[in-house]
């Protein structure tokens, strides 16, 4: 019997603003466990909810990149449920009247290109963390992440395979990243994933018994959960060994397998209710298009720039383009040093490779445009040649040196004088006459040793390409 | 009995006692609440700040009923503290938040006077939550005329609330206009000696307009719904994880939650949870909420401020708390401005449209010099 795979994903974002929702506390992640926190996102008696109106404008944002029907007058509502992360005993939500609806992304996978639709998206807070604590066997709250604005992004049960899956989630991360919605980082959770999975015959229309994984923070996870969790389904139902219900269930990333998280689900009622403090919203078309107008370029539109004005090559171009935060940095050097091919292999080659030894990916690299300019600059008027720039760029990853002080200090400055060149040419062909000879007689590799003397005796300051062209000159010279 | 819940011994025209929602930086606040007990406030309420701002001082905390909610069941017996201390003419003003008209009436009842304001030209910043739509600090005083300069003080925008008119400030002064007082029959016909007496002398002062209150019959049911909807959202913040009372004894979060609010909250406040919880249920949100909804819709429509510019009711029409629930229910709903006030021996509630609280003032003046 074959069996379909029936999908639909709740992705939560959490938007890029400074502060919370409702609060002027930073939202940003990384903080000291309760550090960004004050009386309203504690939920503390007495401050009425005033929304972050840059948090409709990033909604707004969502909605325009996502294709969706965004809804003239949108309210705010609440969901009641006491839980110790949230500290109010409810959670401020859009319930009645969401942001947008409707919307479509486009996704290509090995099968071809097709369209996922969006039921809605809508703007709500996002709850504290829970860390359980063993040695002193309580719960801690860290209200830190308390009412930070996100989007949750609901689509229609269109997926069928892990595949779609990941590409709507690749999609997602570029069209929203791009559009400075979310930096959508899912080892941080600024983009989580739910999935509702059900399996049945090929050719039924009806829906099987649908369960509800969570806790998955790769696309790695996300595939390994999908395809554990349908093989499950499946094996119930071939073999009857147990009876599917609908239910919320936890990946565990280490163990490979899904488990039930207990919850009576059917039991909740969240008592949703239009929030009386928060007055409707009206979104007309002239704030639309004002959000529309400062939309930044799309990744797609980069592509198409990267490779069509500035000639830059597809798959270096994928790759800046494949990230918002490696795109931010190549446009950042490029305002310093405008040469496109030299800025990108600098990226792709060096920043990439030191990052990658320091375990951090594409979004994680940090690094001052600026400074990431001057050893270019460096090296084009030929102050520096490319090795002493690679170190300099480790210096800049590890120390934050500023390049051009430090050639100065350091005397890293390449040797221009050909003199002094020549001069050292003499003394190593003298010591290596050896070597000299066995080269004349035919070992070619020989060379490169004699140019490697060269440059140690120079600290490996000189232009590898004047060493070249004098040392041969030197060894024409000796012939004759 | 003693005025205060806490005395700062403060006296003279310019101190001014708050009910104990309002929030006072560094000082405990508990609405009267066991819930409450040991929460001391981080921060000073937006009319606390304007007060003394505007030289006032804080005489004393005053109490209530906990979290303002009155007995429905067994109706208001004692004198509310923010009434009293004015009554008995201990301070001139005081500051509390009222939903139900329980301090309208005492006011009214005690030889004292209560300005209601518009719902959203005072700032809810610092006030322990009850219904948000309908909270408001109003103002017991001795005299409307006075009161009114009170509240000119801490009226007028306030970013920290996101339901208020634009407006900075107010400024309350008697207009020349020709006063019409709308008098619902249907309404005041409930308390006879109001019908005969105030209507009639009122006609003498003022011109007056027949009129009727449309739904007046469920005006009750829809604020009863719709506050306790709201009250049982805004006191889940008290579960005893974070500030308040937390039970002592308790195996597990769940046990924490219950223990907390049972021993925490008292009769009147759970029965309002309870019927919060109950209206806003899955299956019974349309019936109940949404349908009172729809009906605060259609009584807001149904005002014909054009034909008049003040509506006249009685203070209380009977005995029976829930009854007299429907006289304080239009400004409730409608977020309109009204004055209680006793003339002559009748407790008279003027009830004004949006931001009209110059009407208000006029046409106690009226009163004050003809009747």
């Amino acid at each position: 019997m074959n069996y379909e795979t029936v999908m639909g994903l709740e992705v939560h974002v959490e938007l890029s603003t400074e502060t919370k929702l409702f609060c002027a506390c930073c939202a940003k992640f990384g903080a000291e466990a309760n550090e960004n926190i004050c009386p309203a996102c504690m939920g503390m008696p007495g401050m009425p909810a005033v929304i972050n109106k840059k948090a409709v404008e990033l909604g707004i944002a969502a909605s325009l990149v996502t294709n969706s029907e965004i809804t003239p007058c949108m309210t705010f509502d609440k969901k009641n449920y006491f839980y110790p992360d949230l500290p109010t005993g409810y959670q401020i939500t859009q319930w009645f009247a969401p942001i947008c609806k409707n919307g479509w992304i486009e996704i290509e996978t090995s099968e071809g290109k097709r369209k996922i639709t969006l039921k809605q998206i809508h703007i709500e807070e996002d709850a504290g963390k829970l860390v359980h604590d063993n040695r002193i066997g309580a719960s801690l709250i860290d209200f830190n992440r308390t009412s930070v604005p996100l989007v949750e992004i609901v689509s229609n049960p269109d997926f069928r395979t892990a595949e779609e899956v990941v590409a709507y989630l690749e999609k997602l991360r570029l069209l929203l990243s791009f559009a400075g919605v979310s930096d959508c980082k899912m080892q941080e959770g600024s983009m989580r994933c739910d999935v509702n999975i059900s399996v049945r015959k090929v050719g039924s229309t009806a829906l099987g018994t649908r369960t509800e994984i969570k806790n998955m923070n790769s696309l790695k996870a996300i595939a390994a959960a999908i395809t554990f969790e349908s093989q499950r389904h499946i094996n119930a139902l071939e073999t009857g060994s147990e009876v599917l219900v609908q239910e919320t269930r936890r990946w565990d990333d280490n163990i490979g397998e899904t488990f039930s998280m207990r919850e009576k689900e059917a039991a909740a009622d969240y008592r949703y209710f239009p929030d009386p403090e928060i007055m409707p919203i009206e979104i007309g078309d002239d704030w639309i298009n004002d959000v529309r107008n400062s939309l930044p370029e799309t990744s797609y539109d980069k592509y198409a720039r990267l490779t069509q004005e500035l000639g830059l090559s597809e798959y270096d171009s994928k790759i800046i383009t494949g990230s918002k935060n490696l795109s931010d940095i190549f446009d950042g050097t490029m305002k310093y040093f405008d040469n496109p091919k030299e800025v990108v292999n600098w990226i792709i080659v060096e920043l990439l490779s030191i990052a990658k030894g320091d375990n951090k990916g594409e979004d994680d690299v940090k690094i001052d445009c600026r400074k990431f300019a001057e050893i270019m600059e460096l090296v084009d008027n030929k102050t520096i040649n490319r090795n002493i720039a690679k170190k300099l760029l480790l210096l800049i990853w590890e120390d934050d040196i500023d390049p051009v002080l430090y050639v100065k200090e350091n005397k890293l400055g390449m040797v221009s004088d050909t003199r002094l060149i020549e001069d050292t040419i003499q003394l190593v062909l003298k010591e290596q006459s050896n070597s000299v000879e066995q080269y004349k007689a035919g070992n070619d590799k020989l060379f490169n040793f004699l140019v490697g003397q060269v440059m140690k005796k120079l600290a490996g300051k000189a232009d590898p390409k004047i060493v070249n062209s004098l040392l041969a000159d030197a060894i024409k010279k000796d012939d004759m | 009995m003693s005025y205060f819940i806490e005395d700062y011994g403060v006296r003279g025209h310019n101190a001014v006692a708050l009910e104990d929602s309002i929030m006072q930086k560094g000082k405990q606040v508990t609405a009267n609440s066991k819930i409450l007990e040991g929460f001391v406030s981080p921060f000073n309420a937006a009319v606390a700040e304007r007060l003394i701002n505007a030289q006032f001082t804080v005489a004393g905390k005053t109490s209530m009923n906990e979290f303002g909610i009155p007995s429905l069941l067994n109706g208001q017996t004692e004198v509310l503290g923010a009434v009293k201390v004015v009554s008995d003419g201990v301070v001139d003003y005081a500051l509390c938040n009222d939903i139900f008209g329980q301090y309208r009436k005492q006011a009214a009842e005690n030889s004292c006077c209560y300005i209601h304001p518009t719902y959203g030209t005072v700032s809810r910043f610092g006030i322990i939550p009850l219904a948000s739509s309908m909270d408001r600090i109003g103002v017991v005083c001795k005299n409307i005329s006075d009161g009114f300069n009170v509240l000119s003080k801490i009226a007028g925008n306030d970013f920290r609330d996101g339901a208020m008119y634009p407006e900075k400030t107010y400024k309350y002064e008697i207009s020349d206009k020709r006063i019409r007082i709308g008098i619902p029959k249907a309404v005041t016909q409930k308390d006879e000696l109001f019908d005969e007496n105030v209507t009639k002398t009122l006609g003498e002062c003022f011109q007056t307009v027949d009129m009727e209150l449309e739904n007046f019959d469920v005006y009750k049911q829809v604020v009863y719904i719709l506050s306790c909807a709201e009250i049982s959202n805004n006191i889940s913040r008290y579960d005893g994880v974070k500030f308040g009372y937390r039970t002592p004894a308790y195996r597990g979060v769940n046990e924490l939650y219950i223990n907390t609010r049972s021993e925490g909250f008292g009769t009147d406040v759970k029965l309002t949870a309870l019927m919060g919880a109950m209206v806003l249920s899955q299956e019974n949100y349309v019936p109940y909420y949404e349908k009172a909804m729809k009906v605060r819709r259609l009584i807001k429509n149904s005002l014909r401020f054009d034909n008049y510019d003040v509506i006249a009711l009685p203070c209380s029409i009977g005995n029976d708390p829930y009854e007299n629930l429907s006289l304080y229910a239009l400004s409730a709903l409608a977020g309109l401005p009204s004055v209680t006030f006793k003339h002559n021996g009748h407790n008279i509630q003027l009830v004004g449209n949006v931001k009209r609280e110059d009407l208000l003032l006029t046409a106690w003046e009226v009163c004050r010099h003809e009747l």
